[in-house]
């Protein structure tokens, strides 16, 4: 299935860089196999998607004090997001400047200094290499300490709270990386106003790749036969998880949100309540509230978000992902990261937030819901794992892996609707139109050696036919 | 009050108190012994249950007022070992009332819970068994576990850690009121927790 036409040309072959890497034509809704096991291309995501993307950090309240820190990763680099005494958020490489030893080696904590355990070299919450034991000694203080400070980010910023960072310095600015698509997922948890986070980010390794991990996130077929238990079991109505109406955006550099959505006329209807009587109605129990309101599915959203949102924006109640990993779940209220561990490999992490505003009801109530969908015990998330674990070993099989994955439902059968606010979308069913817009875009980082020349070659957000 | 004061008398003569010197000349030991060998014996049957899938046997042990709770830990140096445990108002892996373990039993009939279709072989191993407090006609205890899951051909996890149960002495037996799980892993290296513990 390689397609030698699209080898990268040699200007590309360095030694630090993965170039010369067939990567797949996935234009057709076709997918090799490949791209789910080979280690040359893993390195590539690893050099061109996770080094050079925007990647979620944490939200501003899980660190709130000055020497407050949070692990996270860039790929497979591990980095401390750190709130100085200058109170700036900071990411920095957790590795040590003088032989690689991880400074921090907890998830998360509260610290004056960063010290490390192998020879005490000692940097302060900005980074800056404060103390190195036998500087006169030692050293015979022929070491200028300016130049041995931690590695930061070449960029990091937040969005109305949530905080990114990205490696490359060329990359540009979030709010133009996230561009319309990924800020109406960040708004879309924004409805009732500033959030909180919720103490305790879950974490379990799954044994798939983590693109498999990602595009199950726009998947709505799979929901009746993968979750069937669930609604079997009265967790969540059949109806809800599988509504025949749904919307698509698709966003520059990979952006999408897929799923159901709220149709103009249900919209229209929304549009003449005020703020005060959808909130109240949102806080309705699910009965009650089926029988009020033109639409079942919560959260009925605001006027400040329907201006932040868009017309088009404020309807699209599906799955935000972020590119790469990010997606924005469980109605506003989660994000989950899939983070590459290799090939064969990803962890998923799972953060809450909560509206400030939530009544103690209401946060214990989706706090419930939370905890009972998702996560490594969640009644839906607990049937997804092995599906991706079997899908990506099957990559493996000779035989196997000259089979592509069909990722062709809807292909050419539906029309990019642009709306007078320029916002674009699909109206549709069930579809795969998010999964192939993921992997065109996917193939689009990895073609690009840079910054400038991704900026070039990336697919404009389709028109027309799709 | 009379009934827990008696129980407290119990306990120190077992030692669990702090103060074991006069445990062996203690005329309340064979009532400690007793009680420690229907505890335990009540949580070896328990653990058989789950792992011969008799599913609706063990939700018969549940009493109708569970919290059933796995906290998520993390991994935390010295100086931050209060941040261990996310907030009881915070996340969790398992935060389940009655209402929920029966959902997730109920599941465990459906050919569609495909998480165990075929199913997990599990063996459930409770030890380190120490009653810390009777109250009423409730005993708390901690004990040590290990959950043991194979499944499908080459997929195991195991897991270990603490658990502080609070039982319910109900006619001849007792109920669980009270079910929480410490794991010792912070990052969980398994796919998911299709098993109960």
């Amino acid at each position: 299935m390689r397609d030698d036409d699209r080898r990268l040309d040699a200007t590309d072959r360095g030694a630090s860089d993965g170039g010369g890497i067939a990567i797949p034509d996935v234009s057709a809704g076709l997918i090799d196999r490949s791209i789910y096991s080979d280690p040359d291309i893993y390195q590539l995501e690893l050099q061109r998607i996770f080094a050079r993307a925007w990647n979620f950090m944490c939200h501003e309240t899980q660190i709130p004090h000055a020497g407050d820190y949070f692990i996270n990763y860039i790929g497979e680099d591990q980095v401390i997001v750190v709130r100085g005494a200058d109170d700036k958020v900071r990411v920095l490489l957790n590795t040590c400047r003088h032989r690689g030893n991880a400074l921090c080696r907890a998830e998360l904590g509260n610290t004056k200094t960063f010290v490390c355990s192998y020879h005490g070299w000692t940097y302060g919450l900005d980074g800056a290499l404060i103390g190195v034991p036998g500087k006169a000694d030692f050293y015979r203080n022929a070491i200028d300490q300016a130049k041995w400070g931690l590695a930061p980010a070449a960029q990091v910023d937040h969005y109305k709270g949530f905080y990114f960072a990205t490696l490359d310095p060329a990359a540009p600015c979030l709010f133009d990386y996230l561009g319309d698509v990924g800020r109406v997922g960040i708004e879309s948890m924004l409805n009732e106003g500033d959030v909180v986070s919720l103490d305790g980010v879950q974490k379990n390794v799954i044994d798939c790749n983590w693109k498999i991990a990602v595009d199950n996130l726009f998947d709505w077929y799979h929901v009746k036969v993968s979750h069937s238990s669930a609604s079997s079991v009265g967790f969540l109505n059949q109806r809800l998880m599988m509504p025949m109406t749904q919307m698509v955006m698709l966003g520059e550099l990979g952006h999408a949100i897929g799923g159901p959505m709220v149709t103009a006329e249900q919209q229209a209807k929304l549009d003449a309540l005020s703020d005060a009587e959808r909130l109240a109605i949102d806080r309705l129990a699910d009965a009650e509230r089926a029988k009020a309101t033109p639409v079942e599915r919560r959260p009925l959203r605001t006027t400040a978000t329907r201006e932040a949102m868009g017309p088009v924006g404020v309807r699209a109640i599906g799955h935000p992902n972020i590119f790469p990993n990010l997606w924005i779940s469980t109605r506003g209220l989660q994000l989950s990261l899939r983070l590459p561990r290799g090939p064969g490999r990803t962890e998923i992490w799972w953060f809450t937030v909560m509206p400030k505003s939530f009544t103690d009801t209401q946060r214990r109530a989706a706090k419930k819901f939370i905890t009972h969908a998702f996560g490594p015990a969640g009644l839906l998330e607990q049937d997804d794992g092995e599906n991706w674990s079997q899908s990506t070993r099957s990559s493996h099989g000779v035989a196997s892996r000259r089979y592509p994955h069909n990722l062709q439902m809807a292909m050419g059968q539906d029309e990019v609707l642009v709306d007078p606010s320029g916002q674009k979308r699909i109206e549709t069913r069930v579809n795969e139109h998010a999964q192939r817009w993921t992997y065109r875009c996917w193939a689009e980082w990895l073609r690009a050696r840079d910054w400038p020349e991704l900026l070039a070659t990336r697919s404009p957000a389709p028109t027309g036919r799709i | 009050m009379t009934d827990w004061l008696h129980h407290r008398k119990v306990l120190a003569a077992l030692g669990t108190t702090g103060n074991g010197g006069d445990a062996v000349t203690s005329p309340d030991l064979s009532e400690k012994i007793a009680l420690q060998y229907a505890v335990e014996q009540f949580l070896y049957r328990e653990a058989a249950l789950l792992d011969d899938r008799r599913f609706d046997d063990w939700l018969a042990l549940i009493a109708d007022d569970i919290h059933y709770w796995m906290p998520i830990r993390r991994t935390v140096t010295v100086e931050n070992l209060h941040l261990e445990y996310a907030k009881a108002d915070g996340m969790a892996y398992f935060d389940d009332d009655k209402s929920d373990l029966k959902m997730r039993v109920d599941r465990l009939r459906l050919n569609s819970a495909w998480s165990e279709n075929p199913p997990s072989r599990t063996r459930h191993f409770v030890s380190n068994v120490r009653i810390l407090e009777v109250k009423g006609p409730e005993i708390a205890l901690e004990a040590a576990i290990h959950l043991y899951r194979s499944r499908l051909n080459d997929k195991i996890d195991h897991w270990i850690g603490k658990r502080r149960d609070r039982l319910r002495r109900v006619g001849d037996g007792f109920q669980i009121v009270e079910r929480h799980i410490f794991l010792d892993q912070t990052v969980l290296l398994s796919t998911n927790f299709s098993s109960l513990f």
